[in-house]
């Protein structure tokens, strides 16, 4: 028997890897997801969904005379070595059980459960000696019996979510590896029912209709401009910057919260944590850049106006030309406001366990250029331009890990702030052989 | 191009015929393409894979788009020495053959020959879809 080789076929600078290796990593690594969560689920259903159920379906309908009272302790050890306890009142039942009468310690609701034991012991005063109380037995054991029936729903909910994601999660990657063992790649790439279904992220990209890996202008599309006919969505990986940064801040800060209203409390009850407020400091310290890197980030983001470019067409052709305006809000002076047509490449690797990507702007014509503006608030800024997509142009792309792309970006240098630089994507669709053959004649959309 | 899975030099090969000598088609031509297996002394065929595909090189991750694809495995209709096989099919609209610089587009035609004895053994061609030229002004940033 052979065994499948580690490395495969070397394709450009990059070695592929063994397809064989991969799918049976891949199957391993699913196959385990699958099995913990089979397992994870077993134990749950075994240990607390069919017991609970037996209780609501098997157990008999008593009546319990309180013969005695005590308190359950349950001891529960954390990871630093620490233990806390909670405690639950019980009570000794004496109950008839299919003609006999058995005694039995029991242990109350579950709300009466408390860390705190003097309220326990105050919880019990709710029971008296002598008094009766309603209990179910078990036919079968007729020496276990339960004073409150009803179902656990959060651990229901986990008992079903936690096993369930995992089962799905490991079930569907196990079907798409078994699906692709021992085809061919092409085999497998070519299009199937299923596949949407056990990849949905490789699906997700949405195609223009008749131009496969030509991403779909829907977007674009739906929102009208003021005077031409389609405002353009801006591109704005630095919005997802701000907000990046927004929820950092949030988040570290919160926990420094909860670490300082714990410093503070230990102060004001008289201790002294010298190790919690030396861990506060340089927390207080990066809690504080975050803040500060945010809302220099928003300021900037919000302190030049909005920027606006609409377009007389999309999707646009090679060989097209196409009104553009460009509306720049705000207040203050501009000293240049730069309009270009850009092709950019984006392509998506792994670095080790880093996804990346890498941009790059391939090339990149001046549209037009304003000098000198002087923006009044509650008014904007509007130029208008004209594009014309080289006759050449290589069409907008994107598969799963690449794209090829077509944008109009805006530039400005602000007199009293940083430049700036808003993207707006547009798609270029390959021309067909009708719109080349009319060449020239291709009608344009250009006001007159 | 061609390569196999099998690390022992490949005896066999196939020898593809484009309909265009140039290899040049434009989108939405028809593509025929036939070919010969040679050298197969004495293997047994399981099944033929033809496909038409495009596949993306560069700096990114390897994407696969098949276009056309079709198993053979009956025994009459599998390729031998003394007949040899062929496939047809229109090209779509998209994507063109492109050579950037960070993403490349290649169309090819694959031929996948699956042996009796385990062994799969594929043959590749490249072919050119469109006449764009080739993309030169790099500026990159990373993120």
């Amino acid at each position: 028997m052979r065994l499948p080789r580690f490395f495969g076929k070397k394709r450009g600078h990059r070695r592929t890897g063994s397809q064989a290796w991969a799918s049976l990593g891949d199957a391993a690594f699913h196959a385990a997801l699958l099995v913990a969560g089979l397992s994870f689920g077993g134990l749950l259903v075994s240990g607390v969904a069919v017991p609970e159920w037996r209780i609501n379906h098997d157990f008999l309908p008593t009546t319990c005379e309180v013969l005695g009272k005590g308190l359950m302790r349950r001891a529960v050890t954390g990871p630093g070595g620490g233990s806390s306890s909670t405690w639950q009142p019980c009570l000794r039942v004496r109950y008839a059980a299919g003609g006999t009468i058995v005694e039995s310690w029991s242990g109350a609701a579950r709300s009466t459960i408390t860390a705190d034991r003097d309220e326990a012991v105050r919880r019990l005063s709710a029971w008296n000696i002598g008094g009766s109380v309603p209990g179910w037995y078990d036919p079968s054991d007729s020496g276990s019996v339960v004073l409150e029936r009803g179902y656990n729903w959060p651990m229901w909910l986990l008992a079903l979510v936690l096993p369930g994601a995992l089962i799905v999660l490991g079930g569907s990657g196990l079907v798409r590896t078994l699906r692709r063992w021992g085809r061919s790649e092409e085999r497998c790439a070519a299009r199937s029912g299923l596949s949407g279904i056990l990849d949905p992220l490789a699906a997700a990209t949405r195609h223009a209709h008749g131009h496969p890996a030509v991403p779909s202008c829907d977007d674009f599309v739906n929102s009208p401009g003021t005077f031409l006919r389609f405002r353009l969505p801006i591109e704005s990986p630095e919005s997802w910057s701000l907000i990046g940064f927004g929820l950092f801040a949030v988040l570290w800060n919160s926990v420094l919260a909860v670490l300082a209203v714990g410093a503070g409390l230990d102060l004001l009850g008289g201790r002294i944590d010298w190790f919690l407020i030396a861990l506060l400091v340089p927390f207080a310290v990066v809690g504080v850049a975050g803040i500060v890197v945010f809302a220099r980030g928003l300021l900037l983001a919000t302190a030049v106006g909005t920027t606006q470019v609409e377009i007389a067409a999309q999707p646009l052709l090679p060989g097209g030309t196409y009104d553009v305006l460009v509306a720049q809000g705000g207040s203050g002076g501009i000293e240049r406001l730069d309009l270009d047509l850009e092709l950019e490449e984006l392509a998506t690797f792994r670095q080790g366990t880093d996804t990346r990507t890498e941009r790059l702007t391939v090339w990149r014509q001046r549209v037009r250029s304003w000098r000198d503006l002087t923006l009044a608030p509650g008014t904007r800024f509007e130029g208008r331009a004209t594009v014309t997509v080289p006759e050449t142009a290589m069409h907008s792309f994107t598969s799963e890990h690449n794209a090829v792309g077509w944008r109009l970006v805006v530039r400005g240098a602000p007199v009293r702030w940083p430049p700036f630089m808003r993207a707006f994507p547009l798609v270029v669709v390959p021309a067909t052989a009708e719109e080349r053959r009319v060449g020239d004649r291709r009608p344009s959309q250009v006001a007159p | 191009m061609s390569t196999s899975s099998d690390p022992r030099p490949p005896a066999s090969h196939v020898l593809v015929q484009f309909c265009h000598a140039d290899r040049q088609y434009e989108p939405l031509d028809a593509l025929t393409v036939r070919y010969e297996v040679q050298g197969l002394a004495g293997e047994e065929l399981l099944a033929v894979e033809h496909s038409v595909l495009w596949y993306t090189e560069g700096k990114g991750e390897e994407d696969l788009g098949v276009h056309f694809f079709e198993r053979i495995v009956d025994q009459q209709q599998l390729p031998s020495a003394n007949a040899p096989g062929g496939f047809a099919t229109d090209l779509p609209s998209s994507p063109l053959s492109y050579e950037g610089v960070i993403v490349k587009i290649r169309w090819c035609v694959r031929v996948r020959l699956f042996f009796v004895g385990g062994r799969d053994f594929v043959s590749e061609y490249v072919f050119t879809m469109g006449q764009l030229p080739p993309a030169r002004m790099p500026m990159a940033t990373q993120s």
